[in-house]
């Protein structure tokens, strides 16, 4: 199959459109505008669904309009953006609504800054709505996983009926790379036992996440959790290098994940045992084998573009079992391979690197 | 092995596209590449630059701290990331719009008169192309059919013939500069 030399957020347009992405509705915010601009051009020729939206809070709406239709329908954003959805996304999750939320993050908080960032994994895993809820959380690092996390999330909010988010970045986005468009490899969902179609022939059906019976209420919560458990049991995605052998292993998400490789690279030749683990759903995350290698290695850094927020849930796998280090800063330039190879070897100690 | 570039210069000199043509010319030769631009409110009028990253292996850090390779077609930009060029570094430079200069004695400088060969040629906005020429003769990881090919992918066909003749003036310029 051929590949096309493409920029990480026209990558996700491209393959949301090739998920069967029936609507789009969102408003232009940077770093993340080429999603909707793209999809502006292809989506009307081909008879589906483009709303330029009036805010953040109307697109996040119409998603959910659309979804409980039974339509495959998306939104993308970012991190202010976002803030706007939090509500709509509690809807949703309460509404056993399948959704997809691409967030491309920027430095924050507030309007920020327009400079790359990962400052929004806290709004993503965690949320910023209300209730006892959970959001499944993708993170590419490369281009060619913008396209398949993409594919990925329209069939999970689907099997789940759960909202998705693929977390991206701003440099992510604006980076081209090749990737290679595959089919859509995943199973259609059916949703004609629950989605608003037309009451005409069958008994109505309703689409809320009011309760107003206490038992009703907590049945629905626990049938949320439920799901959840099963997420993490069925789920959870991680990539690991060098794991085996490790003194030290890297950890980061996303585009972070590529310097992390690279810093491993620069210290293996050094001699210097380093892995890496990079936890691709970040919701649910991937506690069970972070406490496995916490067993073997003693030493984690967690490499953020933000400052500290992965890292709790790195803690939290680990429990204790090992020593943890955050390194990262809000934006501007990236922590490069030597900056984080610089902080692995004094983590590791004069004595080490005087041994390798 | 894996290289990196940066290519500067004024908005409409053609940073981002000679930056997205050379990238292209590395995926057709079957190497992994990443193209990152310059972001910031510099891109209004201002200075531009990207960086490309090219390697037999997986690119792995798209934002480097050094560059191999800086193609610089203007003062400014000459002036900004000289310092980021990597000891043994190269250095091409607009010598029509840059005073040659060498500031640093660790860098090999290629001073051309980049925007003067486009101009004579039919359009100064085809700077990009005389640079990119220079650069296949230093460049193990492209050859001037893969940049012609990228160009088609690129640009639209009435610009095309233009840029590949400029792009040929570049590589004669460069002759004494041939790949090591």
């Amino acid at each position: 199959m051929t590949k096309t030399l493409i920029s990480g957020n026209k990558a996700i347009a491209q393959a949301a459109f090739d998920a069967g992405c029936d609507c789009y509705f969102s408003y232009p915010i940077t770093p993340q505008t080429a999603i909707g601009e793209y999809l502006s051009e292809i989506m009307p020729k081909a008879g589906r669904g483009y709303v330029c939206a009036e805010s953040e809070i109307a697109s996040i709406n119409m998603v959910i309009g659309a979804a409980a239709t039974g339509a495959k329908a998306m939104t993308s954003s970012s991190s202010c953006a976002i803030s706007l959805m939090q509500e709509g996304l509690a809807y949703a999750v309460g509404d056993e609504l399948p959704l997809v939320l691409i967030s491309v993050m920027r430095a924050g908080p507030g309007l920020g800054y327009i400079y790359p960032s990962q400052c929004d994994y806290d709004q993503a895993v965690t949320g910023g709505g209300n209730g006892d809820y959970r959001i499944l959380v993708l993170a590419p690092s490369t281009v060619q996983e913008c396209v398949d996390l993409t594919h990925k999330a329209f069939y999970l909010s689907q099997k789940y009926r759960n909202p998705v988010i693929v977390l991206s970045d701003g440099l992510l986005g604006q980076m081209m790379e090749p990737a290679e468009f595959v089919k859509y490899p995943y199973p259609e969902i059916d949703n004609s036992n629950w989605a608003l179609t037309g009451a005409k022939g069958r008994t109505p059906r309703k689409i809320r996440s009011l309760e107003i019976n206490e038992e009703k209420h907590n049945q629905n919560i626990q049938h949320l959790f439920d799901k959840y458990a099963q997420m993490e049991k069925a789920e959870v995605l991680y990539e690991e290098h060098n794991v085996e052998d490790a003194d030290i292993i890297l950890v980061a998400f996303g585009t972070m994940g590529r310097n992390i490789k690279a810093a491993m690279n620069l210290g293996r030749k050094y001699g210097i045992k380093i892995g890496t683990f990079r936890p691709v759903t970040l919701f649910p995350f991937p506690n069970k084998r972070l406490s496995e290698l916490a067993d073997r290695t003693k030493k984690f850094i967690v490499a953020e573009m933000n400052m500290g927020q992965m890292i709790k849930d790195v803690q939290i796998a680990i429990n204790g079992k090992a020593q943890v280090k955050h390194i990262g800063r809000p934006a501007g330039a990236w922590l490069d391979e030597t900056e984080i190879l610089d902080e692995a070897k004094i983590m590791l100690g004069e004595e080490y690197a005087a041994s390798v | 092995m894996e290289q990196s570039i940066i290519i500067a210069g004024f908005g409409g000199q053609g940073v981002l596209s000679a930056g997205i043509i050379l990238a292209n010319s590395f995926m057709l030769n079957d190497k992994q590449v990443t193209w990152y631009p310059c972001y910031g409110a510099e891109m209004r009028g201002g200075a531009v630059n990207c960086e490309i990253v090219v390697s037999d292996t997986e690119v792995t850090s798209v934002h480097k701290k050094e560059t191999d390779i800086l193609i610089a077609l203007n003062d400014l930009s000459f002036n900004k990331f000289l310092s980021k060029v990597k000891s043994g570094g190269i250095v091409i430079a607009n010598a029509t719009l840059i005073e040659k200069k060498y500031p640093r004695e660790d860098v090999k400088y290629i001073f051309e008169n980049i925007s003067d060969t486009a101009r004579e040629l039919g359009s100064i906005k085809a700077a990009n192309m005389v640079s990119l020429g220079i650069l296949s003769n230093i460049c193990n990881f492209t050859d001037i059919k893969s940049i012609k090919q990228a160009i088609d992918m690129v640009l639209p066909q009435k610009i095309r013939e233009l840029n590949y003749k400029v792009l040929d003036a570049g590589i004669k310029l460069s002759e004494s500069c041939r790949k090591e």
